[in-house]
């Protein structure tokens, strides 16, 4: 199985010894990690833990990690994974760590797409979920746009500088009627 | 070592599980509503539970009690996905036709009141399945739980059928927290 997509625009990419710069880049901006919610990295020696935590998850087949490498620029613009796999219930959860000008629906419908086609299609999943707070709402913009269905709310699952974080609940089925669109289309709506 | 704490109810009491209660748990078990129980409950699945329970407790992974009235056992107040770190668990309530709806209330408010005195945890949550468990659906919200999310296809019922799960969620107010 190739774990590695090509899109139109993008390498959708595991990450090599080579992207500890890129990983500290991306997670050390405030804006890309204050919704997860985490506080950015600040010196590279965390980028260095981040990434074997990246390959012993995947090696422990508990989730997976992809850098999304931008082909006109050579410039890493975001990080997804899927993570929490429940093989029993064919299960995983989404998550995305994206710079804030990179976060756009064009950009980003390319790169949920490859990797959901992944997930549906390689790994046999049913239920992809996301997990959003409510504040980050240019991410909650997305999860709408590309057809994903807001199931509710899960109250208080994490605390983070001393408040308890609440989560909405989007997910997509691999028979949903807009997944199903997205492959008819070969890609989500992208406005 | 002592794990798991008795706690008074009005009419009844949470107690550990003990041997005694094998064919109890059997009948409790023949619901078939646990993620990936596929088979009714036997002798030896009931010996294991119990021996789990006490490996679950001393660990914090979860709790079991014996829901007791007038010296019998009557149901089971269960946690599992215990987090102590995030102060939260996931419950499940089982009772036999016995025990009334009352009594199962007030099992699992003083269950509640002793994790939320004993261990911090704010956050109590159960998962039900839309269908088959309105009864305990009604206890949980009788008990203050408030339903806050509906998961699509959550739980796998089958090799190709998946079924929704209802969330539902206390949490407890600041002022229990700052009386810790």
């Amino acid at each position: 199985m190739n774990w590695n997509l090509n899109t139109e625009q993008y390498y959708v990419r595991f990450a090599h010894e080579e992207d500890i710069e890129n990983i500290y880049s991306l997670l050390g901006t405030k804006g890309v990690v204050k919704h997860h919610p985490k506080s950015p990295m600040v010196v590279e020696a965390q980028a260095m833990d981040e990434a074997r935590r990246m390959v012993m998850q995947f090696e422990a087949k508990e989730a997976a990690f992809w850098l999304v490498e931008e082909k006109a620029t050579g410039k890493v613009i975001a990080r997804i994974r899927l993570q929490k796999f429940n093989w029993v219930s064919a299960s995983a959860q989404l998550v995305l760590d994206a710079f804030p000008d990179s976060k756009t629906p064009a950009q980003i419908a390319e790169i949920v797409y490859a990797v959901l086609t992944l997930g549906y299609e390689d790994l046999s999943l049913h239920r992809i979920e996301w997990l959003l707070q409510s504040t980050d709402t240019r991410t909650v913009e997305l999860a709408n746009t590309f057809g994903f269905q807001h199931e509710g709310q899960l109250n208080s699952v994490v605390e983070f500088d001393g408040k308890w974080i609440d989560y909405q609940v989007y997910s997509m089925l691999n028979n949903d009627d807009n997944w199903q669109s997205a492959i008819k289309n070969q890609g989500f709506p992208k406005a | 070592m002592k794990f798991v704490a008795n706690v008074d109810f009005s009419g009844g009491k949470l107690r550990p599980l003990d041997k005694s209660d094998v064919d109890t748990i059997i009948k409790l078990y023949q619901k078939q509503t646990l993620a990936g129980q596929s088979e009714a409950a036997s002798k030896e699945h009931a010996e294991r539970l119990i021996e789990l329970s006490v490996q679950m407790a001393a660990t914090q992974r979860g709790l079991m009690w014996a829901i007791e009235v007038d010296g019998q056992m009557a149901g089971m107040l269960s946690l599992y996905d215990w987090q102590p770190t995030s102060l939260k668990t996931l419950m499940r309530l089982d009772a036999l036709p016995n025990l009334d709806q009352q009594k199962q209330v007030d099992a699992l408010r003083s269950g509640v009141d002793y994790l939320a005195h004993k261990y911090h945890l704010r956050n109590f949550s159960f998962q039900c399945l839309p269908e088959g468990e309105e009864a305990i659906i009604d206890v949980i919200k009788l008990a203050g739980f408030e339903q806050s999310a509906r998961l699509r296809d959550f739980r796998r019922t089958s090799q190709t059928e998946f079924s929704d799960i209802l969330v539902f969620n206390m949490i407890l107010t600041e002022s229990v927290e700052g009386e810790q």
